[in-house]
Parts: structure tokens; C-alpha cells; sequence
């Protein structure tokens, strides 16, 4: 009896955390006319939509511009964070206590006390409507940097020893052996990295002005806020749904990583 | 040796065909990229040595934060005609733009064409003159005419009237849940340009906001304008939206408040669309001519241009008696040229146009915005005592205003 | 010290020079031009004008700030107590031995992931008054519409109540980590001695969760601190001021009215006031 209460509140619950973005994708396909309505009685399932997204906002090109933003930062990440990971745990040198402290003190402090300064910083280097200020500032992170360095500390140092032996760089030993042996960390700060990027709206709207150089849900923002979707509930929607599609594609399959990355970096946090 | 001479004679004459081109930036609204085109393309023709290439401004942005992003990045243009003369404050702080007076004949262009009395009003600070005055948009009351006439209304003059038409609308059984006029409820700063702006300055006989750098608008025009408001969302004049979309030429509302260049718009989306313009309306006890806010954009001629003698004359053109036609014709707004109501050479067209002599008319009597570089977030302070006071009525008009006229003192005594 | 040595500091410096490179440009330059803004005017068009403390002066007679703050302290008000109580009650059931758990857990998870852009234009629609589905749902009881986001005492804790949902799944999550460690023996001795569900959750589950909560109540509060893009998508920071956050409130001032120092002000004083919540929040929610 008591586990029957159980499924039925765990059921309650999942459903209400579902149905909104069902109801979304349904009324993104249904046709203009019946947008109001929130029932699923109707049968007529459309793409216009989709097409009128597309054609009345440049969507493609804040497509390529987030995937763009969102594929540097996370290659940049999870290239300089590894190689941070790899000094803080494997390489022993003046300071490297110092560093890690940095390392953590970093996380601290909160982004509100930068965030105008960077963008004044973006605009003295001529970097406004431009890839770089949206990459540059993100390029290396200090949740990446703690999570390689747990990784790379649990790998046994005869491995290093031997390839040192043999005469291999540092840069070789990274690449060649602790990366192949860090998937899953490489995995879950690429997917937080990837995520983070491809999400952030606040940054691209100080940034950026140009239509052209928008992210994602910097334009869908604009477009709902600014009016321009003219009230029509089945294009706006349609428009969110195409922001979430990558990211949904992507839970499907790493779901795991998504939850369990996440979930650690609270926790370090 | 013969490719290499050639090279050069080729690169010598590449150089020196050396035709000036200048850069000139225009609104996005579809008729003044038109009316550029033309005049430009025009221009072009008859100056072979001085090229000019027309750049509309983004749409997507406002075009004062485009200019800002352009001074910043020094990539501004060498001439701009889309002004709002509120931000000159800012431009000249910056000195980002060439004073006039560095043209020996202005006076006689300038002032000859719009008239000292208007001309003054763009002045900056030092007195000294950094826009060329070129078109206002004077806000008007419109009215749909056919409602109107179904209903035995004239068009209201006075407050008074106003309150009388709106209970008309209201009691038409024909037609239940009509509005009077759609008043927007969001709190965006440039929203009172549209609503209670006009109405302060009408109803203060052509004052702005400030006065010396002081709060003018907590005055008995501005207490009266306000309160204005604040019955017509009372009475349930006005609907509470935020967005009103083209509830007017749905006929859900039967006035708008507007400019004349709504009359292309209003034709483009409705043909066979009956309306007509009339002042603002002002509060009863008012006598005088009835004053409005004039949506002006003048044109600047931004100070990294390399060519300022040429700039200028094709500034001069741009101001000149036909272009001055051509911007009545193709974007129905008002040149301000002194006079142009009884200029026989515009008879023509305001004869085919009466709508656009109604609006010449109301020209003569318009004011701008202050030129103060708080503008922006004094309209902003103003607009959430309006939602205050008028849209919600939580405050009296003059509790709000007097609250406003206090944020306004403190920006001027701590920047 | 041997020349192997000195080449081990080499590498060492040289794989941590991008980071610290980085560090220099994006951190610690922003941070300390900060603190040069705060005591200055700028527009960003002309030279930046020294003004002393009259940013701070102007802070504190500052009423829109106050009202921005009170705000983010009224959202926090309602959305950490439901943000603790919820995840743990779910979190607890999740524990439980119950067949689907990972698509129980990926189903919360899933507003977590998806742009918080997204999930704010969502819920405007289902919040909206004429035509959301809440309202729908309530008429069909027999309700009234409810103006969830016009009015002013329900618009803030409406946004709370969103914010609650989309975060929730990482919370659950983390509580469902921090159970899952709670040692199984302690409930052994429970039985011998029978004490009831109840009593075991409050001496128990509880105390041992102390940590987990802290780390909730803390990431919950910077989320709070950071609030922005909701309320200006679902209500421009109204109606009449009361949604306005601090993040929106100092974004206004930087791109609206351009105030550099200002803005930067605002910044200044929030991070203070968060480590000051943070601090609080450690001394009376930290294991003994």
C-alpha cells in the first residue's frame, strides 16, 4: 500500500516535471488557429511553424553561431583544463599548491562583481558583435581543471614513469595516455561545458547587438520579448523547441553523464 | 618591365579616379530607405567626384545604442539623418559631432530654411548649433472616422469632450467592448513619448520636461496630463495592454495616438481605412494653440569625417526644396521648413494631401525632448510613476510626479 | 637545485602559463577594474570621471535598488524552504526500492538541462491570464483567473515557484547522493529499538543531510542572487517594480542608461551582500 503512494507521488511528480515541454512540442506543431487552446483533442499536426521560424528570424545563423561559441568553448575547455589537471596532479613544480588554492579561490567569487567590468574590458578590445567575446571568457574553467585533476590523481604514476623512461614528453604523456584513460571526465566536462555554452543568455545579450552574430536563445529571447512573433504561440514555440532539440538529442544519450557530472560538480562545489 | 609599368599607370589611375566617397546612414523604416535611395542615387548622378554610399541602420536595434556603439569603435559614418535630437547631449559631450557654425553659409541655409523660432529649440548647451534641423513626425490625435460619424462625434478638443466621446463608445450597444484608445502599460522609456508626453505639452502650452536642469513636468500641466490618464484607465478608456498591436485599425479602439507617417502605414495594412488627425487634446481651462511633442530626427555630420566640405553639401542637398518634397511624398513626414504651408510649391502636393497640411500646421507648434544626457532614465523614472498613478492608480498624479521631479534632482546633483 | 629540477618547474609553468595568462586577462583585471569603476562616472564614450563615493551615497538613497533587493529576498523566501523540502521528500522516495528510477531521475532532471530562456518563455505562456493553462485548469474548478505575473504580490513568488521547478532534478539528485551515503546500519539499530519512520528521519536522515543541505541552500542562493532572465522575459521587471531583480536592476542601469560606475557599484554590492548571506547561512547550517 505504502509503496502504491509512493509510485503514484513519484508519478504526479514526473508527469508535472514532463508536461510543459510536451505541451510545447505539441502546440509548436499544431496550426496558428487553434494555438490558444491547450487541449489534445485536435488531429492537424503541421510544420508551418517551423518554416515561419525560420523565415521571418535568421535562426540558422544563430544556430551556426551557437554551435560555433558552444564547440570552441568546450574543445578550448577541456583541452586547457586537462593540461591545468595534469600539472596540479601529476607535474611537480614551485607553487603548484598556490596555484590549486588560486584554482579554488576563483570559484568563489561571484560573477556578478565582474560581469560589467569584463564588458567593458570586451569593448576596449574592439571584441563587441565578434566570436571572440563570446568564447574568450570561458575558454578555461576551474570546475574543469578540479574535475581532471581528481581524475588524473586516481591514475598510477608508474605509467608516467615508464614514458618518461622511454623519453616522452609531458605534452605526449597527456594526450596519449591520461586522455584515452579519462573518458568519462572528458565526457562529463565537455557535456557541463557544452551545456553551459549552449544555454547562456545573459552574456550574448551584453555582447552582442547584431542580429547576425546572436546565439541561439539570445534571438529566441529577442524574438519572444521584442514582440516580433506578433503574440503567435505556435511559431514561438516552435522556435524554443529548435533551441532545445541539441540539447534533448544529447540527455538522450548521455543522460548519465549529464546527471552524475552535474551532480559532482555540486558537490566539489 | 612592360606588365610592371603598366601596374603602375594602372594603380595611378585607380588612385587618383580617387572619387570621395562618403559614408551617409539613414533609418530602417522602409519609406526613408526609399526617400535615401532616391536622393542619393540623384545625388550620385550629378556628382560624379563625390560618390555617396547609403547604409540603413540595423533594424534590430534602437539606432541611438547603434551611433553610441559607432562613436565608441570610431566607425561612424561621415553624415547621419536619423537623429533624435535627445541624444545630442551626449554626442556633443563626446564632441562626436561637427558644429555648424564651422560653415560659413548655415545661417543662410539652416536658419533660412526651418526659421530661428524652431531652429532654437535644437541648440545645444554652448549655444552653439550641431544638427541640422530635418523632419518631425508632430504627434496627433487620430480618430476613425467612420465610428465617428456612426456614432455623431467630433473629434475631442478638450478633456471634457474626450471623457464624453469615450462614454459614447462605451454605451454603443452596436458594439460592445470597444475601447476609446489603447494607452500602452509597459514601462518602457520611449512608450510616454507616445502618450503622456504630447499631452504635458499640450497641455503646458510647449514646454519640455526640464527646465534649467529641473523637473518642469510636476507643474499644473504635467498634474493634469497624468491625471488625464489615470481616469481613462479608471473609466475603462483604455484597455490594460501591454501590447496593442493594430487594435486600432481592427476598429477595437477608435482613436490612436500618432504621427503622420502612420498614415502610409495605416494605407499599407488597411486599405479603404477611414481616419483623420486632430491636436491633442488639452484640459479644459486651456487657451491657445495647442503644442505637441514633434518626434524630430535631424542630420549630423559626425566629426571623423575626412571630407566636411563635402559632407556639408550634401547635407545642403538633402535640405534642399525638392528633397524637402520628395520626404512629404514618399515618407509623409513634415520638413522642417518655415513657411511650407503657404509655399506655393508644396501647394500641389498639400492640396492632393490634406491630412499632411493638418500635420504642417500642427509643425509650427511643436517642441523636441529636452537635450540632457539623463533623458533616457528621467523617461524611465516617469514611466514607473505612470504605472504607478495611471496604470494602477496606487498614487495621486501629484504624489508621483513629485516623486519623479525628486529621482530627476537626484541624477543632476550626484552626475 | 639540479638542473632536472629546474626543468620540472619548466613544464610544470608551462602548462599552468594559458591558465594563469587567462586568469590575469579575465579575472583579476575585470576584479580589480571593478574597484577603479565603483569610484567613478563612465559612459563609455567619453574618459571615465572620478566621483569619489558619491556612487555609494546614491546606492543607499537608491530605492529602486532596495526594492530590487527585497525582491531577490522575497524570491529566496519561498523558493530555498520549497526547493530543501520538495527535493528531499522526492529524493527519499527515489531511495526507496522502486522499479524505473533512472527515468524517475531523468525525468526531473530534465528542466535542468533545457535554457532557462526556454523554460521562462514557457511558463509566461502557462502563467498567462486569459489564455494559460493554470487559469484553464482553475476554471474548470469553478475559479476565477488568477493574475499570476500582473499582479504585485503574486508575481515574484510566481517566478520563485518556476525557478523551484526547473532546478529542482540537480537538487533531488545531490540529496538522493548525500542518502544513498547515509551508512544502512544506523537504521539497523532503529529496528531493534523501534522507533517509528518519523523519529528516525528527524535523529537520523536529517542530521546526516545537514552537510547536503548546506550545499543546497548555498547553490540555491547564488541562483536567487543571479536571477535575471526570467524576470525580464515574463515581466520586464514589473508590475510596479516588484519583479525587478538586482542582476536586471544593474543590467538596466549599464545598457539603458549607460552608468558604468554605477552598474559596477551595484555589482560591488551585491557579491558583498551574497558572501554575507553565504556566511550566515554557514554558521547556522554547518555540521557541529
Amino acid at each position: 500500500m505504502k509503496k502504491l503512494a509512493l509510485y503514484l507521488i513519484l508519478i504526479c511528480a514526473a508527469v508535472s516535471f514532463i508536461y510543459p515541454f510536451l505541451w510545447m512540442a505539441f502546440i509548436s506543431l499544431r496550426s496558428v488557429g487553434d494555438a490558444g487552446a491547450g487541449s489534445f483533442l485536435s488531429s492537424f499536426f503541421t510544420l508551418q511553424n517551423y518554416k515561419a521560424v525560420f523565415m521571418e528570424i535568421p535562426i540558422g545563423r544563430a544556430l551556426l553561431n551557437s554551435a560555433i561559441v558552444a564547440l570552441s568553448t568546450t574543445a578550448s575547455v577541456i583541452f586547457f583544463s586537462s593540461l591545468v589537471g595534469y600539472a596540479l596532479a601529476k607535474l611537480r613544480f614551485n607553487g603548484r599548491e598556490t596555484v590549486f588554492m588560486i584554482v579554488l579561490l576563483t570559484m568563489m567569487i561571484p560573477g556578478q562583481l565582474t560581469l560589467i567590468p569584463l564588458y567593458t574590458l570586451i569593448v576596449r578590445l574592439g571584441w563587441i558583435d565578434a566570436y571572440p567575446a563570446l568564447i574568450a571568457p570561458w575558454m578555461i574553467s576551474a570546475m574543469g581543471i578540479l574535475i581532471f585533476r581528481q581524475t588524473f590523481i586516481s591514475i598510477p604514476d608508474d605509467l608516467i614513469e615508464a614514458a618518461r623512461m622511454e623519453g616522452c614528453g609531458e605534452l605526449r604523456i597527456l594526450t596519449s595516455i591520461f586522455w584515452p584513460l579519462s573518458k568519462p571526465a572528458m565526457v562529463t566536462v565537455g557535456i557541463i561545458t557544452f551545456m553551459n555554452s549552449w544555454n547562456e543568455v545573459l552574456w550574448p545579450m551584453m555582447v552582442v547587438r547584431r542580429q547576425e552574430m546572436m546565439t541561439m536563445p539570445q534571438m529566441i529571447t529577442t524574438f519572444s520579448v521584442g514582440g516580433q512573433s506578433g503574440g503567435e504561440l505556435g511559431v514561438e514555440m516552435a522556435a524554443s523547441m529548435l533551441l532545445i532539440i541539441p540539447i534533448l538529442a544529447a540527455y538522450a544519450f548521455f543522460q548519465k553523464y549529464f546527471i552524475e557530472g552535474i551532480a559532482s560538480t555540486g558537490i566539489k562545489g | 618591365m612592360r606588365t610592371i609599368f603598366f601596374t603602375i599607370l594602372f594603380l595611378f589611375f585607380a588612385g587618383s579616379s580617387g572619387a570621395i566617397e562618403l559614408t551617409y546612414w539613414t533609418s530602417s523604416n522602409p519609406e526613408e530607405i526609399e526617400l535615401g535611395r532616391l536622393l542619393v542615387s540623384q545625388w550620385n548622378q550629378s556628382h560624379p567626384d563625390v560618390q555617396v554610399k547609403m547604409q540603413p541602420i540595423p533594424a534590430t536595434q534602437s539606432s541611438e545604442e547603434v551611433l553610441l556603439a559607432a562613436i565608441v569603435s570610431k566607425t561612424t559614418p561621415d553624415v547621419c539623418s536619423n537623429i533624435l535630437p535627445a541624444i545630442m547631449g551626449r554626442f556633443t559631450k563626446s564632441k562626436a559631432v561637427l558644429a555648424l557654425n564651422a560653415f560659413p553659409d548655415y545661417e543662410k541655409v539652416v536658419i533660412g530654411r526651418t526659421g530661428s523660432k524652431l531652429a532654437d529649440l535644437f541648440r545645444s548647451r554652448d549655444g552653439k548649433l550641431y544638427q541640422v534641423p530635418w523632419k518631425c513626425n508632430p504627434v496627433m490625435l487620430v480618430y476613425n472616422t467612420a465610428i465617428f460619424r456612426a456614432l455623431g462625434l467630433k473629434p475631442p478638443k478638450t478633456y471634457s469632450d474626450f471623457s464624453k466621446a469615450a462614454e459614447t463608445i462605451a454605451a454603443d450597444r452596436d458594439n460592445p467592448g470597444r475601447w476609446a484608445m489603447a494607452v500602452s502599460i509597459k514601462t518602457t522609456w520611449w512608450q510616454r513619448l507616445f502618450d503622456f508626453y504630447p499631452f504635458y505639452v499640450a497641455a503646458t502650452g510647449g514646454r519640455t520636461l526640464l527646465c534649467n536642469d529641473s523637473a518642469a513636468f510636476n507643474g499644473p500641466g504635467g498634474v493634469a496630463a497624468m491625471t488625464f490618464f489615470r481616469d481613462g484607465f479608471k473609466k475603462r478608456y483604455f484597455p490594460m495592454l501591454g501590447f496593442s498591436g493594430n487594435i486600432f485599425l481592427e476598429g477595437k479602439t477608435a482613436m490612436d495616438v500618432a504621427g503622420p507617417w502612420a498614415i502610409k502605414y495605416y494605407r499599407r495594412l488597411k486599405p479603404g481605412f477611414e481616419f483623420d488627425f486632430a491636436p491633442i487634446p488639452v484640459p479644459d481651462s486651456y487657451k491657445g494653440p495647442v503644442y505637441t511633442y514633434g518626434d524630430p530626427k535631424n542630420i549630423v555630420i559626425f566629426a571623423t569625417t575626412k571630407y566636411p566640405k563635402q559632407s556639408w553639401e550634401f547635407v545642403k542637398f538633402l535640405t534642399s526644396k525638392e528633397a524637402d518634397l520628395k520626404l512629404l511624398e514618399l515618407t509623409n513626414q513634415v520638413p522642417m521648413r518655415s513657411g511650407i504651408v503657404s509655399d506655393p510649391f508644396y501647394g500641389g502636393f498639400f492640396d492632393k494631401n490634406p491630412l499632411l497640411r493638418k500635420a504642417a500646421r500642427q509643425a509650427q507648434y511643436v517642441v523636441p525632448m529636452d537635450e540632457s544626457q539623463h533623458l533616457v532614465q528621467i523617461l524611465d523614472i516617469i514611466s514607473g510613476q505612470f504605472e504607478a498613478a495611471a496604470v494602477y492608480a496606487v498614487i495621486t498624479p501629484e504624489k508621483a510626479l513629485a516623486i519623479a521631479a525628486k529621482k530627476t534632482q537626484a541624477l543632476y546633483d550626484y552626475w | 637545485m639540479t638542473t632536472g629540477d629546474e626543468r620540472k618547474d619548466a613544464i610544470g609553468y608551462a602548462f599552468t602559463a594559458p591558465y594563469i595568462l587567462f586568469l590575469l586577462v579575465f579575472t583579476a583585471y575585470p576584479l580589480l577594474f571593478s574597484f577603479y569603476l565603483v569610484f567613478h562616472s563612465w559612459d563609455l564614450i567619453t574618459p571615465p570621471e572620478y566621483v569619489g563615493l558619491k556612487n555609494f551615497y546614491f546606492l543607499m538613497h537608491d530605492t529602486d535598488f532596495w526594492q530590487a533587493l527585497l525582491n531577490t529576498l522575497i524570491f529566496l523566501a519561498i523558493h530555498i524552504p520549497a526547493q530543501v523540502v520538495f527535493s528531499i521528500m522526492i529524493a527519499m522516495a527515489l531511495a526507496e526500492k522502486i522499479v524505473a528510477k533512472t527515468f524517475f531521475r531523468a525525468a526531473f532532471f530534465l528542466p535542468v538541462i533545457i535554457s532557462g530562456a526556454v523554460v521562462t518563455i514557457l511558463w509566461a505562456k502557462l502563467y498567462s491570464t486569459d489564455t494559460g493553462i493554470f487559469n484553464q485548469l482553475l476554471g474548470l474548478a469553478g475559479i476565477a483567473p488568477v493574475k499570476w505575473l500582473t499582479s504585485t504580490s503574486l508575481a515574484m513568488p510566481s517566478i520563485a515557484v518556476m525557478a523551484t521547478w526547473k532546478n529542482m532534478g540537480f537538487y533531488i539528485v545531490l540529496f538522493l547522493a548525500g542518502l544513498l551515503n547515509i551508512p544502512a546500519h544506523l537504521y539497523e539499530v532503529s529496528k531493534i529499538e523501534g522507533t517509528t519512520r518519523w523519529q528516525d528521519f528527524w535523529h537520523i536522515t536529517l542530521p546526516l543531510l545537514r552537510p547536503t543541505m548546506l550545499l543546497v541552500v548555498v547553490l540555491s542562493t547564488f541562483g536567487a542572487f543571479s536571477l535575471f532572465i526570467e524576470p525580464y522575459v515574463m515581466t520586464g521587471g514589473g508590475p510596479l517594480n516588484s519583479t525587478m531583480s538586482v542582476v536586471l536592476y544593474m543590467y538596466k542601469h549599464a545598457f539603458l542608461f549607460q552608468h558604468m560606475g554605477y552598474a559596477a557599484t551595484i555589482g560591488f554590492a551585491l557579491a558583498a551582500i551574497i558572501l554575507l548571506v553565504v556566511l550566515i547561512q554557514k554558521k547556522y547550517l554547518d555540521s557541529d
